[in-house]
């Protein structure tokens, strides 16, 4: 039979069994749409993870001493005074995938200013960590190359400091004392959020490392150094670049170079793992919508068998019956696949709405659902149309 | 060469210990253009011929030759292509698709077919044969919306339809009243006058007697074979109906 016919007999077979067909399919329908519906959120939570890290730069390398394994280590790694401003200075000369570098000298401290006072993270960098940092300034500028040069006592305050010290009111121009020094506000960060880590990373005072290490530690070793390549692509280029002049005037592997793409790809791994966990949830139901299908496909084999007997009568092939049978469960199966493609569609954008979650399903995504479902519609359907073709013309004719 | 031509035709159905002997041994020639009538009460292995000649089931031995071609042999596929190519069916109870078109349930037959259908325009063929059965204005009505004898007739359009060797109806009035009945086997004595084979089962004496050749059986054997005497003709006995009824 030609295979037009065959779908026009299902069709019509459907359209005879509207709200029997209806339900069977949404057992597809809910298990389509469930599955579409988790994929669709742990897909942005992903792509939520991955801008996160975007946004402390891409093209970032950190440097840290101590040869150490990855993961957080700053409070042992800054035990190791092997990092030093001659090695920023070598980097930033002969390093030729690297665009930018800067020593960050960390403090933590009160500020006093303004409304009063604050205990916040001060760092001692380089001009070039703005754009290493890729952090644009929301009001004021960032410190120059001559201020660091200078060691001038000009800070740059995150947007938590800004509210907590001068609430309601521009910073820029103002004083704040740090320790014993008086510095001049120059510019506020624009705020950037949550770091990957959990941190506030708005909580924060930037001055320029010479001016730092003055009046804050005065200690000559740095306990990280960061630096970016012109693009992401370049970043592992840099790296080696990096390790092999590290490793020329050093004499030894006393350091750690890494980059932000490692940290993505962990978080990215935990991610994928929950989403598998959510979509084998969900596509449990997707079983338990083949189970209907074979279940209605069972009665309407025995409620049919006349039917059938009058096709084998007059001609019908034990395999025109499977096929006939088969086609029509595969019908079900797509047709509630592509609902359920829609109504998970739906649902995504829904729940992304009302919770803000950003929900992301991919084309090919939608592609294994309803082939998937197809899947679903041959496998358990397959059995009852086995049935359907076995049965004895004679027997089924007779078949009240 | 004969429609139907059968050797010692026996069927025994085994079931447990006990062995039933539904045909002991039929030996039946119809040659083409007859009009048989096959008689015999139930039990007496008429059902089980029926199915053997329709090539429903085959026979424990003995051998079956329907228009030259042996069933010897033949696969549940092979018997479905003779059936489809051979054989057109009208049963009792019309069994006629639900919920189909009368066009539809006359174009199914064709198909099946596995010759060569798709180079026919099933549908104009279909048509033409509900227009043969006088339901030319019938095409688009559901089984549901006809009458027993209408429904009855796309039946017979449907067995038709396909140019078979042989007409083949089980009890084909045995729902029907006896004026639809008439009607009916008036259509198969008009038929049967364009060449058409046709092999009617019954029980019923007075639709028998529409036939040229009676054939009874009894207990799994042929008993009569003769012609009909006095045969009976169904526009006939239509246009006089009522004083029948009356006499």
């Amino acid at each position: 039979m030609k295979s037009r016919v065959l779908i026009k007999l299902a069709t019509q077979s459907i359209q005879k069994n509207k709200l029997r067909a209806a339900l069977t399919m949404l057992g597809i329908i809910i298990g389509v749409a469930a599955v579409l519906v988790m994929v669709g959120v742990g897909g942005g939570a992903r792509s939520r993870i991955r801008q996160q890290i975007n946004s402390l730069g891409t093209n970032m390398i950190v440097i840290t001493p101590g040869a150490t394994q990855q993961g957080g280590v700053s409070q042992g790694a800054q035990a190791f005074p092997n990092l030093s401003l001659a090695d920023v200075e070598k980097i930033r000369a002969e390093a030729q995938n690297v665009t930018a570098v800067s020593p960050v000298i960390v403090s933590r401290t009160s500020v006093i200013g303004g409304a009063g006072n604050w205990r916040t993270t001060i760092n001692g960098v380089a001009a070039e960590y703005q754009h290493i940092r890729d952090w644009p300034t929301s009001s004021g500028d960032f410190f120059g190359e001559e201020d660091v040069q200078a060691g001038r006592r000009v800070a740059v305050i995150g947007s938590t400091v800004a509210q907590n010290l001068f609430p309601g009111e521009d910073p820029v121009g103002a004083e704040i004392q740090i320790r014993s020094a008086v510095f001049t506000i120059a510019g506020v960060l624009a705020p950037k959020g949550q770091s990957a880590s959990g941190n506030d990373s708005d909580d924060v005072v930037l001055m320029p490392h010479t001016t730092a290490s003055q009046t804050l530690s005065g200690r000559s070793f740095l306990p990280q150094i960061l630096a970016s390549a012109a693009s992401e692509a370049d970043v592992p280029a840099a790296q080696e670049e990096i390790r092999t002049l590290l490793r020329e005037s050093h004499g030894a592997d006393d350091f750690t170079v890494r980059n932000q793409s490692d940290l993505a790809t962990a978080a990215e791994s935990s991610t994928r793992v929950m989403t598998l966990l959510l979509a084998a949830i969900a596509s449990i139901s997707l079983l338990v919508g083949g189970i209907g299908i074979m279940n209605i496909m069972l009665v309407s084999v025995t409620e049919r068998t006349r039917e059938i007997g009058i096709r084998m009568a007059i001609g019908a092939r034990g395999s025109d019956v499977l096929t006939q049978f088969l086609v029509e469960s595969v019908v079900m199966g797509v047709l509630g696949g592509l609902i359920g493609l829609a109504v998970g569609f739906a649902g995504a954008k829904l729940l992304g709405h009302f919770t803000g979650w950003e929900t992301v399903i991919s084309p090919l995504m939608m592609l294994i659902a309803v082939g998937f479902s197809a899947a679903v519609g041959v496998f358990f359907g397959y059995y009852p149309a086995r049935k359907a073709a076995a049965l004895n013309p004679i027997q089924a004719l007779r078949y009240e | 060469m004969s429609v139907i031509r059968t050797e010692q035709l026996v069927k025994t159905y085994e079931s447990g210990t006990t062995s039933v002997h539904a045909l002991r041994g039929v030996d039946l020639t119809v040659a083409k253009g007859e009009f048989v009538a096959i008689m015999g009460t139930s039990g007496s292995g008429k059902s089980t011929l029926m199915n053997l000649l329709g090539c429903l089931d085959t026979p424990t031995s003995g051998a079956y030759a329907i228009d030259g071609v042996s069933v010897e042999g033949l696969d549940r596929n092979q018997l479905a292509d003779l059936r489809n190519q051979k054989i057109g069916f009208v049963f009792q109870g019309f069994n006629l698709l639900p919920r189909t078109t009368a066009l539809d349930n006359v174009e199914l037959p064709m198909l099946y077919d596995r010759r060569g259908a798709r180079k026919r325009d099933t549908r104009a063929l279909a048509a033409a044969a509900l227009d043969r059965v006088g339901l030319g204005d019938r095409v688009d009505h559901q089984p549901s919306e006809l009458s027993g004898g209408q429904q009855q007739r796309v039946a017979i359009a449907r067995a038709l339809v396909t140019d078979p060797a042989l007409i083949l109806a089980d009890e084909p009035t045995g729902n029907l009243d006896t004026h639809t009945s008439t009607e009916v086997m008036a259509l198969f004595q008009e038929l049967n006058e364009q060449g058409i084979t046709i092999l009617v089962v019954t029980h019923e004496p007075d639709v028998a007697a529409y036939a040229k050749r009676i054939v009874e059986v009894r207990d799994g054997r042929i008993r009569r074979d003769q012609p009909v005497r006095n045969r009976r003709s169904a526009a006939y006995d239509l246009e006089h109906f009522e004083e029948r009824e009356v006499a």
